[in-house]
């Protein structure tokens, strides 16, 4: 599989009546690092459940290459903790479609959950509940999940969202590095400008119904910023890392 | 006492098929977190079966009072339908959706059975006996859970990833309404066969506290299933021990010892922590 991996052209995305996104266009590449970011309500979701194709687009298209295979990898809450499952168990999970229906993980399946995640360094957890599992190592199990089906496309729905500084640098820095090594394509979609921008290469910014894709350097620009937050930002460098800032308004 | 338990043994054996299969099934309804889904297709059943008795007084529907069981079958699978398709969440939550179900099912069938002829009679179908259990009732139980036991052996991973990730197994293709519906349905035939013998409240209490000391007890979702199924059994032949020699009511007698069996399996759970 090379080259283009997904395309949306002229899509408009929404529920029942009411669009959500109006005539989207872009395309994700393989080998790119894309984070799609928006606040809460933007649209994020919607772009996802179109890409994935569990919500199609009102009109336009959206196309993905012959044969794709996504790793999904959900927002936290949408997973219960209380179920009596290893990590390996939800590992295995990843694998379930290849395995059909009616039939039990075999020894391949196992191979492949527990190379997962040794990946993402947790390979001693295999055995543990996951209920007693940090929400790191929920994280990192979920990942590994994604990573167990053999995905040319790597999705991941705020992955650091209600984690702490430490657990945030270290999810993120886990997937550069697997994009970094195995050369993985990686959509990272999240609320927080600030996390991603240092970590992807490109950025798809989604506000109010507006839609922006580019470099980083395209989009982490004062002008452009300013434009999409609809109030006068300023984007600082700090020892190589880039962060926004809202500038502060004159009282009047 | 055992002889005198031997008399029932029909009944015994009937209330195990009962329990074993329920209590399979209350693993997805407790971690699914749809316990009131499971009492209110039990009062939609009770209430089922209250409409055939109340039908069967007219000339034009008598053969509904002929086959109370078929009716009670399509109310409970229409109420499975409706909570199998979200219960109308967009218009109102599911909670309140299930007790509007289980609140209108249970008045219904109250005054529905007042109605119907010779309705005190009938009042028994839907508190069950659970002793009156014939060979032809187990029979007939088990012509319902061996198929629906066996379904759910064949496609536990598909049961398991649609009731613990919905929006992953959507990714990865599975058709999970079907799969959902094919589980409440599932639920809402094992609940009318189990209903016309057991009655609402053992149906409940099977549908929920097996599970809950399975949770308790095991660390694998096949562990909890066999601790479910463990401690249905235990309470189904304690509780006959217990009820038939000392003419106490058999299902709060079960119900009791589950409840025992489920505060054992949190001691040792503490104990283990």
């Amino acid at each position: 599989m090379s080259g283009t991996l997904v395309r949306f052209d002229q899509a408009t995305l929404g529920y029942g009546r009411q669009a959500v996104l109006r005539d989207i266009s872009f395309s994700i590449a393989e080998g790119d690092f894309l984070g799609l970011v928006g606040p809460n309500g933007s649209g994020k979701t919607t772009i996802l459940r179109a890409l994935l194709g569990t919500h199609p687009p009102q009109s336009g298209t959206v196309t993905v290459a012959p044969g794709l295979r996504f790793g999904y990898v959900p927002q936290r809450d949408q997973v219960d903790y209380a179920f009596p499952l290893t990590a390996l168990d939800v590992v295995l999970m990843g694998r379930y479609d290849r395995i059909g229906l009616g039939r039990r993980p075999g020894r391949e399946d196992r191979e492949h959950a527990r190379h997962a995640l040794e990946q993402v360094g947790i390979g001693d957890l295999a055995g543990r509940p996951l209920r007693n599992l940090s929400g790191g190592q929920r994280q990192r199990t979920l990942v590994a999940r994604a990573l167990a089906g053999q995905p040319n496309l790597l999705v991941l729905d705020e992955p650091t969202n209600g984690m702490d500084l430490v657990s945030t640098t270290q999810i993120l820095g886990l997937v550069r590095d697997l994009h970094e090594r195995s050369g993985i394509t990686v959509l990272m979609v999240s609320h927080a400008l600030n996390e991603v921008a240092n970590y992807v290469e490109r950025i798809a910014m989604v506000m109010e119904g507006a839609f922006r894709i580019g470099s980083v350097d395209e989009i982490m620009n004062e002008t452009v910023l300013s434009g999409m937050y609809g109030i006068p930002v300023e984007v600082s460098a700090f020892q190589g890392h880039r962060v926004v800032i809202a500038r502060r308004q004159r009282r009047v | 006492m055992f002889d005198t338990v031997l008399l029932f043994r029909e009944a015994l054996y009937g209330a195990l098929v009962i329990g074993i299969t329920c209590s399979v099934l209350s693993t997805y309804v407790v971690l699914r977190r749809i316990v009131f889904v499971g009492a209110a297709l039990a009062q939609l059943s009770s209430a089922g079966i209250a409409l055939a008795l109340w039908l069967s007084g007219f000339t034009a529907f008598s053969v509904a009072g002929r086959y109370p069981a078929a009716v009670s079958l399509v109310v409970t699978l229409l109420g499975a339908l409706f909570f199998g398709l979200g219960g109308g969440r967009r218009l109102i939550s599911s909670e309140a959706s299930i007790g509007v179900a289980y609140a209108v099912a249970a008045a219904g069938g109250i005054l529905l059975i007042a109605k119907a002829v010779h309705g005190e009679a009938h009042d028994i179908f839907l508190q069950g006996n659970i002793l009156g259990i014939t060979r032809n009732d187990t029979l007939i139980l088990l012509a319902v859970s061996i198929p629906v036991l066996l379904l759910h052996g064949f496609f536990f991973k598909e049961f398991l990833f649609v009731s613990f990730d919905q929006e992953t197994a959507r990714t990865l293709g599975y058709r999970v309404t079907a799969w959902n519906l094919l589980l409440y349905f599932t639920l809402g035939v094992v609940i009318t066969s189990a209903m016309q013998f057991a009655g609402v409240l053992l149906v409940f209490n099977f549908l929920v506290l097996p599970a809950v000391t399975g949770l308790l007890l095991a660390a694998s979702m096949r562990g909890t299933m066999l601790w479910a199924v463990a401690s249905a059994v235990i309470a189904v032949v304690v509780g006959f021990f217990l009820s038939v020699p000392f003419d106490l009511p058999s299902a709060p007698a079960i119900i009791a010892v589950q409840g025992l069996l489920l505060l054992l399996a949190w001691l040792i759970r503490r104990g283990r922590e």
